[in-house]
């Protein structure tokens, strides 16, 4: 197999971009009508995935340390699909069709050959490390919705009752289904440290257009079914180190982190820990509550919560707030305007990454940063700025996952 | 024994019904067995019919084949595909079902899209409008309780002083009174007012609810 031929076929192929996976699965489709099934009705993200992945195999074709891994991973993701080996030579006759097709006269018999070697090689691997997966994990989880709560019109935090146990690291998450939406996977962290009842929370938040987001908060009722894949992720505690520990959570980023923080609560002796929990506006920490709960719980535990789109001291006057009204007085006594909410001191204002800035040094923490793209991409850097090392930084963003 | 003479085929020739008509078979020896000429003529005739009516067919279907082949190689519609070709027209039709489904789908979520952004800008405008609501209710019972208050308190100096009495058993010296006395107007006047504007608001919010459900009402399929 020639690595150099191989890359440079794929490249003069690839550059004629969707039409090639459009291509390749319509190819798969007609010689096997049965698979149509097993994708969604909607195609181009699987397109762009196909690509992608074909891109990322070819690139390390030659670089077998970096690929065997990737395609392990690859294989285990499968099956969940109800992939099994029978699909694998039908995939190869309609990708081979498709490098033929769009080769023109580059094609020859050499290059046949190398694609064959190629996907023979990359099929034995997927389907080695499935096989393995397969005698230690089903290919998926059946669940139960045994709890819904909507904590805003858009957000909602989901309990659910797998059929049977979950093992997974604190952080970690699992591709959902929900069946009014076949075929369309989304990954959601599991919002809490494994429980002896191996019941889960997700929390779920609409993403406007999206296809299943949607349908889990709007529309889930508890007794709903739900799949589940294997639990996937690296943003897990580092249970060697020492060193104090900050959490950095945008809206339902907080998911995996707080499954870490009742991990950390679980240990004899917990180290130092700041939670910081951003969103747009008030109404968006939709879990302050029960996180304020936990600081005056645990000593060692600081929660600091901050809106990135509300100015500060601006809020509803303290007479339409609930709940006993500390320094109700104040207004009266100052006799102006009302002042701001009881309490509004405990809300920061600014950026996420701000905020965390505002409250160094933090050079000697350990961070996890979780929440949208651009939140978790301006925290890292700011951290980086203030001097805690990349290596002790892990992170992880939602951005189209949940769409 | 050998057939006498039956007619050399050679390479690339076939044998016509002529060649057949055309044997002669030998004599079968004296006293020997041998078939009966007639039937055997009889035969041969037969089969010369036979192969007259396959060369024949096979001229006709030659001819349709060039036919066939003339019409494909024309193009014009109906050509008749090679396996190969109505693979590819096959492929060609799904992949533009699939582009047309796509594009279905992107509409659908562009449009979904779009009205959720629409439904949040109107939460957003609702809940602001409610909250400046609330601030200027606030702010005009503060007003007219402070108004009202500093009335009282004058009203009762002009009073105290009219009678200009001796303090009977108040144990309050009289700046703490007359502070109590502005509190407690302030406070009764402001909940009044605040009671109203509360009352009002709620009352528009009642109308609105009462046209929401009107509205759904009448769009519903009667």
């Amino acid at each position: 197999m020639d690595a150099q031929r191989l890359k440079d076929n794929f490249a003069h192929v690839a550059e004629q971009g969707d039409a090639v996976a459009l291509f390749f699965y319509s190819d798969l489709f007609v010689r096997n009508p049965h698979l149509r099934d097993m994708f969604p009705i909607g195609m181009s993200h699987q397109r762009d995935k196909l690509l992608r992945a074909l891109g990322h195999i070819v690139a390390k074709v030659d670089d077998l340390a970096n690929l065997v891994p990737f395609l392990q991973q690859l294989g285990r993701d499968h099956r969940r699909f109800g992939i099994v080996a029978e699909h694998y030579p039908h995939v190869g006759a309609s990708l081979i069709a498709t490098l033929r097709h769009f080769s023109g006269d580059a094609w020859s018999e050499e290059i046949e050959s190398d694609w064959s070697a190629a996907y023979t090689l990359v099929g034995k691997v997927m389907l080695e490390a499935a096989d393995e997966d397969s005698l230690t994990r089903p290919a998926w989880w059946n669940g139960q919705v045994v709890a819904v709560e909507r904590r805003r019109f858009d957000i909602c935090v989901l309990r659910v009752q797998p059929d049977r146990p979950l093992p997974y690291e604190p952080g970690q998450s699992v591709a959902l289904e929900v069946p009014s939406r076949l075929r369309h996977w989304r990954y959601y962290s599991m919002a809490n440290a494994p429980r002896p009842d191996n019941s889960v929370d997700f929390h779920v938040r609409l993403v406007d257009g999206g296809p299943v987001s949607p349908v889990l908060v709007r529309a889930t009722e508890t007794g709903d079914r739900v799949r589940m894949g294997a639990p996937v992720g690296t943003l897990t505690l580092d249970e060697s180190s020492g060193r104090d520990i900050m959490l950095i959570a945008g809206s339902t980023g907080l998911a995996p982190l707080k499954a870490i923080l009742e991990q950390i609560a679980r240990r004899s002796e917990p180290p130092r820990v700041h939670l910081f929990f951003g969103a747009r506006t008030r109404d968006g920490l939709y879990d302050l509550e029960h996180l304020n709960k936990l600081a005056g719980e645990f000593p060692w535990l600081t929660v600091i919560p901050a809106v990135s789109e509300e100015p500060g001291g601006h809020g509803f006057p303290p007479v339409l707030q609930s709940g006993p009204q500390v320094g109700s007085q104040s207004w009266f006594e100052t006799g102006s305007a009302p002042g701001p909410l009881p309490g509004d001191g405990d809300v920061e204002h600014g950026n996420l990454s701000d905020v965390v800035a505002r409250r160094g040094p933090w050079d000697d923490h350990d961070a996890y940063v979780c929440g949208p793209a651009a939140m978790v991409g301006h925290t890292a850097e700011q951290l980086a700025l203030l001097g805690v090392p990349r290596d002790r930084i892990r992170l992880e963003t939602f951005a189209d996952a949940q769409r | 024994m050998n057939p006498p003479n039956l007619p050399v085929v050679s390479e690339g020739t076939r044998l016509t019904p002529g060649e057949l008509r055309s044997v002669e078979f030998a004599r079968a020896a004296l006293g020997r067995r041998g078939y009966d000429e007639e039937e055997v003529r009889a035969f041969l005739a037969y089969v010369e019919h036979e192969l007259v009516q396959i060369y024949n067919d096979k001229a006709a279907l030659g001819d349709e084949v060039n036919r066939l082949r003339a019409q494909a190689a024309g193009g014009a519609g109906g050509g008749v595909l090679g396996p190969e070709d109505a693979h590819f027209q096959a492929v060609r039709i799904l992949s533009q079902a699939q582009q047309t489904a796509d594009l279905y789908v992107a509409d659908a979520e562009r449009y979904t899209r779009e009205l959720a952004h629409e439904a949040r800008l109107h939460r957003e405008a609702i809940l602001s409008d409610a909250k400046g609501r609330a601030e200027q209710m606030l702010e005009h019972a503060h007003r007219k309780a402070a108004a009202v208050a500093d009335a009282a308190v004058r009203t009762a100096e002009q009073h105290a002083r009219a009678s200009a009495l001796p303090r009977t058993g108040g144990a309050l010296p009289d700046d703490e009174r007359r502070e109590m006395e502005r509190e407690i107007a302030y406070l009764r006047t402001y909940s009044d007012v605040y009671r109203t504007h509360l009352r009002s608001y709620l009352e528009a919010l009642l109308r609105n609810v009462d046209e929401w459900e009107n509205s759904e009402r009448a769009s519903l399929p009667h």
